[in-house]
C-alpha cells in the first residue's frame, strides 16, 4: 500500500510541476492543432479513393489513429526529460536519499509521462466528439463507440511510449540527443512494418487497417487496399462507406491490455540501468577523469601578494570576431570521440569520390545528418549548460556573439557536406550548388532559430530528423533543402526562410537579453 | 568611475499577482568594495541582475559614468565582470578553453587573454588543473572558475554573488583579500550572507529589506548605531526560551556556568553585561528597528 502511495505522490508531483509549465501548453496546442488540421481535411484517413461516414466509430478510430501516429513520435520527444529534470534541479540527490526503489521511481516517471500523452489524447478525444456533431453525416453521437477507440488502442499505445521515454532516459547512450534520433528511425521503421504487415502493433495501425479493409472488401470488392493516413493537398476520397467500429471482445482487450503489461515491463527493466544519481556513475560517462584526485593533488597556496593580475589595455575590440567564430566552432566540435570525426571525414571524402550520382547524393545525404547533435546544441547551449548570465551579461551578446555561433554553424554545415559541393563546383552545376549553399545556411539556422526560443536541443533533432528524411532522403517536393531535387522556387524558398528564422533567431535572443 | 542607481524598481509579474522585487532604490557607488546585506529575498540578487544588465528595471534609472544603460548596456558591459550565484560551465572545456572562450565573449586580443589566463590560473590555485574538462571539478574548483571568469576583462564593474559559497576556509580568506586587493581603482558590490566577508573587505554596507534601501553607511557607522545595546547574559538552560521570546538573540553558547547569550537590547536585562558590537549586531539591529518602524507605519 505504501509503494502505491509513494508511485501516486511521485507521478502527481512530477505531472503537475510539468502542467504548471508554459510548455505544457504548448503540448496541448500540438494535440489542438492536429485536432484542427484533422477538422479542415489537411490530415485524413482514406482507404483508396473511399473514407469512412463520420459516424462515433469512424471519428474515433481516425482521431486515435491521428494520435497515435503522431503523439508516439512527438509525445516521446516533449515527455523524454523528466529524469533529466530531476537531475538539473538537484531534486534526484535528494529523491536517491530516501528509501524509494529505483522501479517505483521509473514507474512512477512512466506513469508522469502517461498522464501528459493521455492529456494530449483527451483534447483529441474532445475533437473527436466536435468533429463528429460539426460534420453531422454519420447518425447520432455514441460515446461509447467513439471513445473505445481512445481507450483501447491511444492510451496502450502512450503508455508505451512514456515506458520507452523513461527506459531512453535512464541508458547513457539513448540519453542525449543520439536516443532521439535513433528514436526516430525505430519508430518510422515500426510505424512502416506495422503498415505492411498489418500486426497486432501497439500503434494501432495495424489492427485498424486489417478490419477496415476487411469491412470495405466487404462492400466493394474491386477495392485494391489501399490505406494511408495522409497530410497534405492529396486527392480527396470520392467515396464514403460505413464503418461500425471494432468489436471490443474480451480477447481483443486483452490484446491491447497487453501493451499495457509490456509498458510496465518496459518502466521497470528501464530501473536496472538507472543509476540513482550517483555523482560517480554520472561522471564515468561523461568524463574519462574522475572528479576528486584534481584536489588531492592541489599545489600549495600561493600567498595572493605574490600573483601580479596584467592591468589590460582597453583597446578597439572591432577585430575580435573571428576569434569569437573559433571559440564557438571550438564549443561546438569539443567533447566527440575520434571515431566522429573519422565518420565526418569518411563521408566527406565519400561524398566527394563515389562516381554514381544517386548513391554521392544518399552519401552527402548523411553526411548532413551526421552533425545533427552539433547543431542542435546552437541557441541552446546557454540555457543548457546554464551559462546565460556570463554570456549574456558580455558586451555585444546579441549582435557578436549570436552572429559568430550562426557563422560556426555554417562553417560545420560547409565542412561536412563540402564533399557534394566540391563535387558540384567542379562539375561547375550552379543551380545545384546555389540549392546546396542555400541548405548549408538553412540547416544551421534553422537550428539557432529553434535552440534560441526553446532552450533546448530537442525540437531540432526531432524536426530536421524528420525534414531530412523526407527531405533529402525520400525526394519530397519542397522539403529537399539540400537541393538534390532541386528548383530555383526551393533554393529561393530556403533563402528566404533562412532570413526569416535569422530574424526570429535575432529577435529571440533580443528578448531574453534584458536590455537589449 | 561613477554607479548611479535612481529610485530604480522591479515588477514581477508572478502566478500570485505583481510583486515588487525591488522599489524607488537608489543608491550611488564609487571605487570601493560595496557589501550588499539583506534577508532571503530581500531584492539583492534582483539588484545585481539590473546592474549586471541581465533584466531591466522597470522603473527608474541606471547610469554607468553618465551612460543610462537602459539606452547604453554595453557602456558598463564591456568593464564588467560578474559572478552570478548560480552559473553554469561547458564540462567538455578544461579552465584555459573556458577561459579563452569568455576572452573572446568579452573582446579581449589573443595576447592579452593568454597572459591574463594564466595569472588568472594560479590566481585562483588551478593552475595544477588547467587541462582538466570541467565537468570533473569539485563545486569549489567551478566556482574559482567562475571568479576567473569575471575577472578575465580587468573589471571597472565588479558584481560578486555569494562568491565564497562552495569554497575551503583556506580559499575563502585567499578570495577575501583578493578582493580588498582589487578593490582600489574599481567598483565591487560583493553580495553575501556571511558577515564576516563583508566584515572583511567591505568600504561600504547597503542594507537591503523588502526591496527597499534600508542603510547605506560604512562599517564604522552601522557599528556605532548598535554600540551599547549589545549584551553578553549569563543564564540557566532552562531559561533561554523565555529569553528568547523576549529578547533579539545573537548568539548561544552553552559554558560550564550556564549559556552565555549574546543579545540586542535598549536596556540591559539583570546581570547583563555590555560588550563591543559586532557587524552581525549591527545589522541585526538596523534590521529590527527598520522593521519596528514598518509595523508603527502600519499601525498608525
Amino acid at each position: 500500500m505504501m509503494r502505491v502511495r509513494v508511485l501516486y505522490h511521485l507521478a502527481r508531483a512530477d505531472f503537475l510541476e510539468r502542467v504548471r509549465r508554459y510548455s505544457f501548453l504548448l503540448i496541448l496546442a500540438f494535440a489542438a492543432g492536429l485536432a484542427y488540421l484533422t477538422f479542415i481535411g489537411t490530415i485524413t484517413l482514406q482507404l483508396g479513393e473511399y473514407r469512412g461516414v463520420y459516424n462515433s466509430a469512424w471519428v474515433g478510430s481516425m482521431m486515435t489513429l491521428i494520435g497515435t501516429a503522431y503523439i508516439t513520435l512527438a509525445g516521446f520527444y516533449m515527455v523524454k526529460n523528466t529524469i533529466q529534470r530531476d537531475g538539473q534541479t538537484r531534486l534526484g540527490l535528494v529523491l536517491a536519499t530516501t528509501p524509494m526503489s529505483k522501479s517505483i521511481y521509473t514507474l512512477g516517471k512512466a506513469l508522469s509521462n502517461f498522464a501528459v500523452l493521455a492529456a494530449m489524447v483527451s483534447v483529441l478525444a474532445v475533437a473527436a466528439v466536435i468533429l463528429q456533431l460539426a460534420r453531422a453525416e454519420g447518425g447520432s453521437l455514441e460515446p461509447g463507440r467513439l471513445l473505445a477507440p481512445f481507450i483501447w488502442v491511444a492510451l496502450p499505445a502512450m503508455a508505451i511510449t512514456a515506458a520507452v521515454a523513461v527506459l531512453f532516459e535512464t541508458l547513457p547512450v539513448l540519453r542525449g540527443g543520439v536516443g532521439n534520433v535513433i528514436y526516430f528511425f525505430a519508430w518510422s521503421t515500426y510505424l512502416g512494418l506495422s503498415g505492411v504487415t498489418g500486426v497486432n502493433d501497439y500503434l494501432g495501425l495495424g489492427f485498424f487497417m486489417r478490419r477496415m479493409v476487411g469491412a470495405l472488401k466487404l462492400i466493394d470488392p474491386s477495392y485494391n487496399g489501399g490505406f494511408a493516413l495522409q497530410v497534405g493537398p492529396l486527392a480527396h476520397a470520392t467515396k464514403t462507406f460505413l464503418w461500425n467500429g471494432v468489436d471490443w471482445t474480451p480477447q481483443l482487450l486483452l490484446g491491447r491490455l497487453q501493451w499495457v503489461a509490456i509498458a510496465i515491463g518496459i518502466a521497470w527493466l528501464s530501473a536496472l540501468f538507472f543509476h540513482r544519481f550517483d555523482p560517480a556513475r554520472e561522471g564515468r560517462h561523461r568524463n574519462k577523469e574522475s572528479p576528486e584526485p584534481a584536489e588531492e593533488r592541489r599545489a600549495p597556496t600561493a600567498p595572493i601578494a605574490e600573483i601580479h593580475l596584467t592591468p589590460l589595455k582597453r583597446t578597439a575590440r572591432g577585430s575580435q570576431f573571428p576569434r569569437l567564430v573559433v571559440s564557438e566552432l571550438r564549443l561546438m566540435l569539443k567533447g566527440h570521440a575520434w571515431w566522429w570525426y573519422l565518420v565526418a571525414a569518411g563521408l566527406f571524402v565519400a561524398s566527394l569520390a563515389v562516381p554514381d550520382g544517386q548513391a554521392r547524393h544518399a552519401v552527402a545525404g548523411f553526411a548532413w545528418i551526421w552533425p545533427v547533435l552539433i547543431w542542435s546544441q546552437m541557441g541552446a547551449r546557454e540555457a543548457r549548460h546554464e551559462t546565460q548570465k556570463l554570456v549574456f551579461s558580455c558586451a555585444h551578446a546579441l549582435d557578436r556573439q549570436l552572429p559568430a555561433v550562426w557563422v560556426a554553424g555554417v562553417v560545420v554545415a560547409i565542412s561536412t557536406g563540402g564533399g557534394l559541393g566540391i563535387r558540384l563546383l567542379i562539375g561547375g552545376n550552379w543551380p545545384a550548388l546555389s540549392g546546396w549553399l542555400a541548405g548549408a545556411l538553412f540547416v544551421p539556422t534553422l537550428a539557432l532559430a529553434l535552440g534560441v526560443w526553446s532552450g533546448s536541443s530537442k525540437p531540432f533533432e526531432a524536426l530536421y530528423t524528420l525534414w531530412w528524411y523526407v527531405g533529402p532522403m525520400n525526394h519530397i517536393p519542397g522539403m529537399d533543402f539540400m537541393g538534390i531535387a532541386r528548383s530555383q522556387f526551393s533554393t529561393q524558398f530556403y533563402l528566404l526562410a533562412t532570413m526569416a528564422l535569422l530574424t526570429a533567431a535575432y529577435l529571440g535572443r533580443r528578448s531574453k537579453l534584458g536590455y537589449a | 568611475m561613477q554607479l548611479i542607481i535612481d529610485k530604480a524598481g522591479k515588477l514581477y509579474h508572478g502566478r500570485n499577482g505583481k510583486v515588487w522585487a525591488l522599489r524607488n532604490f537608489s543608491l550611488e557607488l564609487r571605487p570601493g568594495v560595496l557589501g550588499l546585506l539583506g534577508p532571503n529575498g530581500a531584492g539583492k540578487t534582483t539588484l545585481m541582475n539590473i546592474v549586471a544588465t541581465i533584466t531591466r528595471a522597470t522603473e527608474g534609472t541606471v547610469t554607468w559614468n553618465g551612460a543610462d544603460l537602459q539606452r547604453d548596456p554595453d557602456a558598463v558591459r564591456a568593464v564588467l565582470g560578474y559572478l552570478p550565484q548560480d552559473f553554469g560551465v561547458y564540462p567538455n572545456l578544461n579552465a584555459v578553453e573556458f577561459l579563452q572562450y569568455f576572452a573572446a565573449v568579452k573582446g579581449l586580443d589573443a595576447a592579452s587573454a593568454r597572459r591574463r589566463i594564466d595569472e588568472l590560473l594560479q590566481l585562483v590555485n588551478l593552475a595544477d588543473v588547467r587541462k582538466r574538462p570541467l565537468g570533473g571539478y569539485s563545486g569549489g574548483m567551478r566556482q574559482r572558475i567562475g571568479i576567473a571568469q569575471a575577472l578575465l576583462n580587468d573589471p571597472q564593474l565588479l558584481i560578486v554573488d555569494e562568491p565564497t559559497a562552495g569554497l575551503d576556509p583556506e580559499e575563502r580568506v585567499r578570495f577575501r583579500n583578493l578582493l580588498s586587493d582589487l578593490s582600489g581603482d574599481r567598483i565591487v558590490i560583493l553580495s553575501t550572507h556571511i558577515v564576516s566577508d563583508v566584515e572583511a573587505t567591505a568600504t561600504e554596507i547597503a542594507l537591503i529589506s523588502g526591496g527597499a534601501l534600508v542603510a547605506h553607511a560604512p562599517p564604522e557607522e552601522l557599528l556605532r548605531a548598535a554600540e551599547g545595546r549589545v549584551w553578553e547574559w549569563v543564564i540557566p538552560s532552562a531559561e533561554l526560551g523565555a529569553a528568547k521570546q523576549r529578547y533579539l538573540i545573537s548568539g548561544a553558547v552553552r559554558r560550564a556556568d550556564g549559556v552565555h547569550v549574546r543579545l540586542l537590547a535598549e536596556f540591559a536585562p539583570a546581570g547583563a553585561v555590555p560588550v563591543a558590537a559586532t557587524l552581525e549586531d549591527a545589522y541585526l539591529h538596523c534590521l529590527s528597528t527598520h522593521r519596528a518602524h514598518l509595523a508603527e507605519a502600519q499601525a498608525k
